[in-house]
């Protein structure tokens, strides 16, 4: 039976915290009371389960098909064979049996570039509809995810130096959007790190259409999943 | 509709109505300012000898150097021998001095001509601090010679110098730029011009570049400044008084690029030329040099012996105010070079030379000084290692 505390709280048992090493308790000489009392649970506590090791991970609770997930997204700019987009990701995806998922994502990422004349800055607004093959090992998930949708593009460019020669309007500064076709198949990685949270891995190549021709990038995401 | 369609209808719309063309890094650059002129003139009797035809005519934006002639060029000259040498190789001392050349484009005589500016000057034409600097500029029309399709500068052309311990020293015989100058829209302060302007910031007029006191600063960016123009003498005496030359102010103006057509006259190489002619040494300090050994080759050039420049016995501002309001510097009130009592040997360029110049030696002293205490060469103890040596020692 469970130890129950003062406000009739189970007292999980923490065999490692029963004995402490020697030397933190000499550091913490003027210990308080209830750090005893603690100290002398766990201690009662121990005799009523099997101890448990400092290291052991937490409980995985994800048992829903769900999955949100959200976080920072690098990939190469859309039209673009040089720099770095950076920007934000979401994601939501539903486990369709056991090895089918099924989802929606939506990332921005904007990057600035300069040549001798303009300093570009895109802004790559990727909206997806996903379809991914997923298997588990453990704690781990590895997924093959294709993604294709539009890629929104908004693109503003400014001369350089226009200011400082008294530039102004179109003179000095255009802007445009556009939409391209676009997609993206990556490898996707999740580890259930506790509870319903996972942390997400991806990362793969990506396909974009503009003027006639197919453009390759990449596009890579570190996320926090959750799956409740 | 439910939320999820609405967005989806959204996010499509979006996408739908995003039509346009992504230019990138392409395109068309368009310029910073054009600059509008017109060249007119006959250029046929203004050839130089041995030149029959024009081979490709163009009009360049030179940006102006911030340049201190030397004191020799102005103080009042002690003898008509050092005043020949003035002559021949003090440039004008108010005249527009090159430090870089910018864009060039073709040109017909006769016809308007647009220049483009894609880059803005670069900060060592600027003059003054990041919260108040200006560069003036001269709209120059030439004859690109040698094909380049831009204005190459000529040096003035110094006499030979002498090695350590007397001994040759490679002198490298600076060459003239074959370009031919036709015309500037700014040549001198002393007469009307036309001066492309590019202000940043503020506009400190104390800072004396080229100065148009009783003019309106220059607008931001870049403009189109005009100035009557100031006599030498009028320049000499506000100098003297510590202020700038005034301009008329009713031949001051100031516009935009855009709205100016730059009229620039055909006029004689001799005449303008000097647009061309860069300094290497900008401060107004002259550069001394050893004498060499043997006599060097003095043919076509003036030659003088004239004592070293002096501001501390009073000469000096005496004769400058002297050759200020009078008529003719040698017959001022006094000389501003007697002061001192070494004497240097000048000597000026040839006539053919592009860029006048002047080569000061002196038997003891160093390349920027020539009353340094521990000097680079003193040959004035041994008479004869300086055989030639025409000045008294």
């Amino acid at each position: 039976m469970a130890k129950r505390d003062q406000d009739g709280a189970v007292i999980r048992p923490r065999a490692s915290n029963a004995r402490g090493p020697v030397g933190v308790r000499s550091r913490v000489r003027p210990v308080t009371v209830g750090l005893i009392v603690t100290l002398l649970g766990a201690g009662g506590a121990r005799a009523e389960g099997p101890p448990r090791t400092i290291d052991q991970l937490a409980p995985v609770s994800s048992r829903g098909p769900l999955l949100l997930d959200a976080g920072l997204s690098l990939a190469l700019p859309a039209t673009w064979q040089t720099g770095l987009s950076t920007g934000v990701e979401v994601g939501a995806a539903y486990a369709w049996g056991r090895a089918l998922v099924v989802g929606a994502r939506l990332s921005w990422a904007t990057a600035s570039e300069s040549s001798l004349a303009w300093m570009v800055t895109h802004q790559d607004l990727r909206p997806r509809l996903t379809a991914a093959l997923q298997r588990s090992a453990g704690r781990g998930v590895f997924a093959l995810r294709l993604g294709l949708g539009p890629t929104v593009v908004y693109e503003r460019r400014v001369r350089n130096q226009g200011e400082r020669a008294g530039l102004t309007g179109s003179d000095l500064a255009t802007s445009t959007w556009t939409t391209l076709p676009a997609g993206e198949l990556e490898g996707v990685v999740g580890v259930h790190v506790g509870g319903p949270w996972l942390l997400v891995l991806a990362g793969g190549p990506s396909l974009l259409l503009a003027d006639g021709a197919f453009h390759g990038g990449w596009a890579t995401q570190l996320a926090v999943g959750w799956q409740p | 509709m439910s939320a999820g369609g609405r967005a989806a209808l959204a996010m499509g719309l979006l996408a739908l109505g995003a039509c346009g063309k992504l230019q990138n890094f392409g395109g068309p650059e368009p310029p910073l300012v054009s600059f509008h002129a017109r060249f007119d003139g006959d250029l046929a009797p203004l050839r130089p000898a041995g030149v029959t035809s024009e081979r490709s005519l163009r009009l360049a934006l030179v940006w102006g150097a911030q340049w201190l002639t030397e004191p020799f060029c102005v103080l009042p000259p002690e003898s008509s021998e050092v005043a020949a040498v003035i002559a021949a190789g003090c440039r004008d001392p108010f005249g527009f001095v090159p430090s870089r050349v910018d864009a060039s484009v073709a040109l017909l005589p006769g016809e308007p001509v647009t220049l483009p500016l894609l880059q803005l000057p670069t900060a060592d034409v600027l003059v003054g601090d990041v919260t108040a600097r200006v560069a003036y500029g001269s709209l120059v029309v030439f004859d690109d010679r040698d094909g380049s399709d831009t204005l190459e500068l000529s040096f003035p052309r110094r006499g030979p110098i002498g090695g350590p311990g007397g001994g040759p020293r490679v002198n490298p015989d600076v060459t003239d730029a074959s370009d031919i100058v036709y015309g500037a829209s700014f040549v001198t302060m002393t007469v009307p011009d036309q001066r492309v302007a590019y202000r940043e910031g503020g506009f400190n007029e104390n800072g004396a570049f080229y100065p148009r006191a009783g003019c309106p600063a220059p607008a931001p960016a870049f403009s189109i400044a005009a100035a009557g123009g100031f006599s030498a003498p009028a320049a000499l005496a506000a100098t003297l008084a510590g202020t700038l030359p005034a301009e008329d102010p009713a031949t001051c103006s100031d516009g935009a690029p855009d709205a100016i057509e730059v009229a620039i006259p055909a006029r004689a190489p001799a005449e303008v030329q000097e647009v061309s002619c860069d300094e290497r040494s900008v401060t107004g300090a002259p550069r001394y040099r050893e004498p060499p050994v043997e006599e060097p080759d003095f043919t076509d050039r003036k030659v003088a012996c004239a004592h070293l420049p002096s501001f501390d016995t009073g000469g000096g501002l005496g004769g400058l105010l002297g050759g200020a309001g009078g008529a003719g510097g040698a017959a001022g009130a006094g000389d501003g070079n007697a002061g001192a009592s070494q004497l240097q040997l000048v000597v000026s360029g040839r006539p053919t030379d592009r860029c006048k110049g002047v080569t000061h030696y002196v038997l003891r002293g160093c390349r920027e000084d020539q009353s340094c205490g521990l000097p680079d060469w003193d040959y004035t103890a041994d008479p004869t290692t300086i055989p030639w040596w025409p000045c008294p020692r």
